[in-house]
């Protein structure tokens, strides 16, 4: 295992902390929530942030925190799915599809929630989930599992995120289509 | 920027920094004071701080006297009120995710052979893995003129190509694919393409040998069993034991057994009739004739000579084949003497290649 220092990581995978940005203030937006300030990237830590307004609705919450873990995951996999077949199956070199491939993982290094997202959930869940909200009841164990993966950071869990469902993802979707 | 002055030492400042307390406005060492002696009284002893809603909490803009309206619960000047309810996506956000999507759809466009490509790979490994392996050929085969890199693609269609006998497939994704290089040659599906393209050359070894020998008279026996070893050795390729057959002509020719020469012959004139097919049972009942002198042989063998001169009228080579065998059979029909290929171009042609 190697140290790379957090900045140059999310320079050079500045494409997801845009998206991931982007997909808080979409939320925050359609959701109604006063956005505060935002930061689409920088070199510092936070790479980029969403400042916004608190809710005590669940909804709202879900998909202001969880959001960006869902569009990143399903973009990383759309532009994966792209490349897969030239730069993993065919072997075929294609420039295209190499920046697509960059790109894909790119978006899914920066999918998961921060633990500033996470501990907001973490907050209203367990007593939304009490109250019999399904989606509370759903997201304790995503969120408990995030968690988890946030923290092994430090071990490229983020990095290995978005291999998993850039390679595993394209793969599931061309077997399932081969048997169609 | 509102200021206010506290009821207790008359102190006066920004509203921000004093509290509300049983309706009165104190600062921060009063409010202290004045709650303590409320908790000793046995009151409620809860005060509230108070909040400037005259600077907006963002830009820090003063309205003065006048309040700011409240944004959930706190003052925002206008512009700033405007903006945190509706904070609009920046002009080069929008740019650069419509250029995202119209690189994407490009490179959709673009992938389209490679989708193909992958598609059909998938549906000729399923096919492999199935052991549909005649099946699998084509889907692999277009996978390969897109991707004639891919070892996994080159593997499996050599793969299919030799378990159904057909080695110039195999041979020429092989060769295509960096001239025969892996990446990987440590793998179980190289291991397993190895062992069969292993098997496959060694047979066809022993059928260029086998060729070789049978130009030489006295050695048909030999090449007979060389053919049939390599048809063992690769029964994928059922053309071998169709080959191995017609060393077996020669072989029963050179022994002189032509009824087991005769029997030959018939039978691959009846499985697969064709100029040489016919040819061949023309010849074999040429020498049961040379040796009986039974003319139903001689009629039989002149009328296989003109179905194969008849069904290889449209070929060149055939047509070409025709003359060298037909001067030879005509030949044993007419002297009653069987001589060997060899011994008949001695005699025969040996002046005439000369002439030519």
């Amino acid at each position: 295992m190697f140290f790379i220092p957090g900045p140059v990581i999310a320079a050079l995978t500045f494409p997801g902390v845009i998206v991931h940005e982007a997909g808080h203030l979409f939320f925050c937006r359609l959701f109604k929530l006063q956005v505060y300030d935002v930061c689409f990237f920088r070199f510092g830590n936070p790479a980029g942030y969403v400042i916004h307004g608190k809710t005590n609705q669940f909804l709202p919450l879900f998909f202001v925190s969880m959001g960006p873990f869902f569009a990143n995951t399903l973009l990383c996999m759309v532009f994966c799915t792209a490349a897969f077949l030239p730069v993993w199956e065919l072997k075929v070199s294609d420039p295209l599809a190499y920046f697509f491939y960059w790109l894909g993982l790119s978006i899914g290094m920066h999918a998961f929630p921060s633990t500033a997202d996470l501990s907001n959930m973490w907050e209203l869940a367990p007593q939304r989930a009490k109250q019999g909200n399904v989606l509370a009841i759903i997201s304790l164990p995503l969120v408990g599992i995030l968690y988890l993966l946030n923290f092994a950071r430090m071990f490229w869990a983020d990095l290995g995120y978005g291999i998993a469902v850039g390679i595993l993802g394209p793969i599931a979707l061309f077997r399932l289509l081969a048997l169609a | 920027m509102q200021e206010a002055t506290c009821a207790g030492c008359g102190l006066t400042a920004n509203v921000k920094s004093f509290y509300r307390f049983d309706d009165r406005i104190y600062c921060e060492p009063c409010v202290g004071k004045v709650s303590g002696e409320a908790t000793t009284q046995g009151r409620p002893a809860q005060y509230v701080a108070l909040k400037d809603n005259s600077v907006c909490v963002r830009c820090g803009a003063d309205n003065g006297q006048v309040d700011f309206p409240l944004v959930g619960d706190k003052p925002f000047c206008p512009r700033c009120g405007e903006l945190v309810t509706q904070w609009p996506y920046p002009v080069w956000l929008k740019t650069s995710l419509a250029f995202m999507l119209a690189l994407l759809l490009v490179a959709l466009i673009h992938g389209k052979k490679y989708f193909r490509a992958g598609s059909d790979m998938y549906k000729g490994e399923r096919l492999v893995h199935e052991g549909h392996y005649a099946e699998a050929l084509p889907y692999l085969q277009r996978t390969i003129e897109i991707a004639p890199g891919s070892d996994k693609a080159v593997l499996l269609l050599s793969r299919a190509a030799l378990l159904t006998g057909n080695v110039e497939i195999a041979q020429k994704a092989i060769q295509g694919h960096n001239g025969g290089n892996f990446e990987d040659t440590d793998n179980q599906d190289f291991r397993e393409v190895d062992a069969l393209w292993k098997r496959a050359v060694s047979a066809l070894d022993k059928v260029e040998q086998a060729s070789k020998l049978v130009e030489q008279d006295g050695h048909a026996e030999e090449a007979a069993h060389l053919v049939h070893e390599a048809a063992a050795e690769y029964p994928e390729l059922s053309g071998l034991a169709i080959t191995a057959e017609t060393f077996d002509e020669g072989a029963d020719f050179e022994r002189k057994d032509y009824d087991g020469f005769l029997a030959i012959t018939q039978r691959q004139w009846n499985q697969f009739p064709s100029s040489q097919t016919a040819a061949a049972m023309a010849s074999a009942l040429a020498c049961k004739y040379a040796v009986t002198g039974d003319a139903q042989y001689r009629q039989q063998a002149e009328a296989m000579l003109d179905k194969a001169h008849h069904l290889g009228a449209n070929d060149p080579a055939q047509n070409k084949s025709y003359e060298e065998y037909a001067q030879r059979i005509q030949y044993r029909l007419k002297s009653r003497e069987i001589i060997s290929p060899s011994e008949y171009n001695r005699r025969f042609r040996a002046n005439q290649t000369k002439q030519e």
